[in-house]
């Protein structure tokens, strides 16, 4: 099964789940806003997403990961609007009878999540200018 | 004529200095060739940055023909996570 979910405020995460007796690895991967951009001290973040194409881009690469790995649940938040320094911005619960294949997979859907899922950064700089996070400004 | 929306986002969005454009067009007009007009309307500040297009929120893998009502985006490298 997988969950995905595009939240506009703070993430509340998935809870850990007792009850699975057939997964014996439970990963949780928290994905923060750091106080520094290419070297730029930043007060907050903020995510632009591409409305409906992020969550349905998002869905699809969930489901491709949990075809392509043998792990049971994918769980996901992602997070838009201003995040602060210090705050999660993505949330991801992987549940896998064995821990291997639950890291195998975290570590390939975030490497595609960062490859194809359209949201970006705007950075927020101490002089209160918005510049698009990459941006050589 | 057709007419398509242009979505903007990120360096697009900073550099044309808005979300979406409407834009009438020759019928026949390619999604290339619409590429090619979004990127001189920025007047070389894109020329740096790799553009992927998505047309009716769908990643195009090749060049094709727009229909009138499509939504044309102009996605630059994502930053997700």
């Amino acid at each position: 099964m997988i969950k995905i979910e595009i939240v506009k405020g703070p993430i509340t995460p998935f809870p850990s789940d007792d009850s699975r007796t057939q997964d014996g690895a439970e990963l949780v991967f928290n994905g923060r806003v750091r106080a520094t951009e290419h070297g730029e001290n930043i007060t907050v973040l903020e995510y632009e997403q591409y409305e409906g194409m992020a969550e349905t881009e998002l869905r699809n690469l969930a489901e491709n990961t949990v075809k392509r790995f043998p792990v049971h649940d994918l769980f996901c938040k992602h997070r838009v609007g201003k995040v602060k320094v210090g705050e999660t911005s993505l949330h991801v619960v992987i549940w896998s009878k064995h821990r291997q294949e639950g890291i195998d997979a975290m570590s390939w859907f975030i490497v595609e999540l960062k490859k194809r899922i359209p949201i970006w950064k705007w950075a927020t700089l101490k002089d209160g200018s918005r510049i698009p996070s990459e941006c050589a400004h | 004529m057709i007419q398509v929306k242009v979505k903007c986002f990120s360096q697009v969005k900073y550099v044309l200095g808005k979300d979406e454009m409407s834009l009438t067009l020759e019928p026949g007009t390619t999604s290339a060739e619409l590429e090619e007009l979004v990127r001189n309307q920025a007047q070389g500040k894109l020329d740096e940055v790799t553009l992927r297009i998505a047309v009716n929120q769908k990643y195009i893998p090749k060049e094709i023909e727009l229909k009138n009502g499509d939504e044309v985006a102009f996605i630059p490298p994502v930053q997700g996570g």
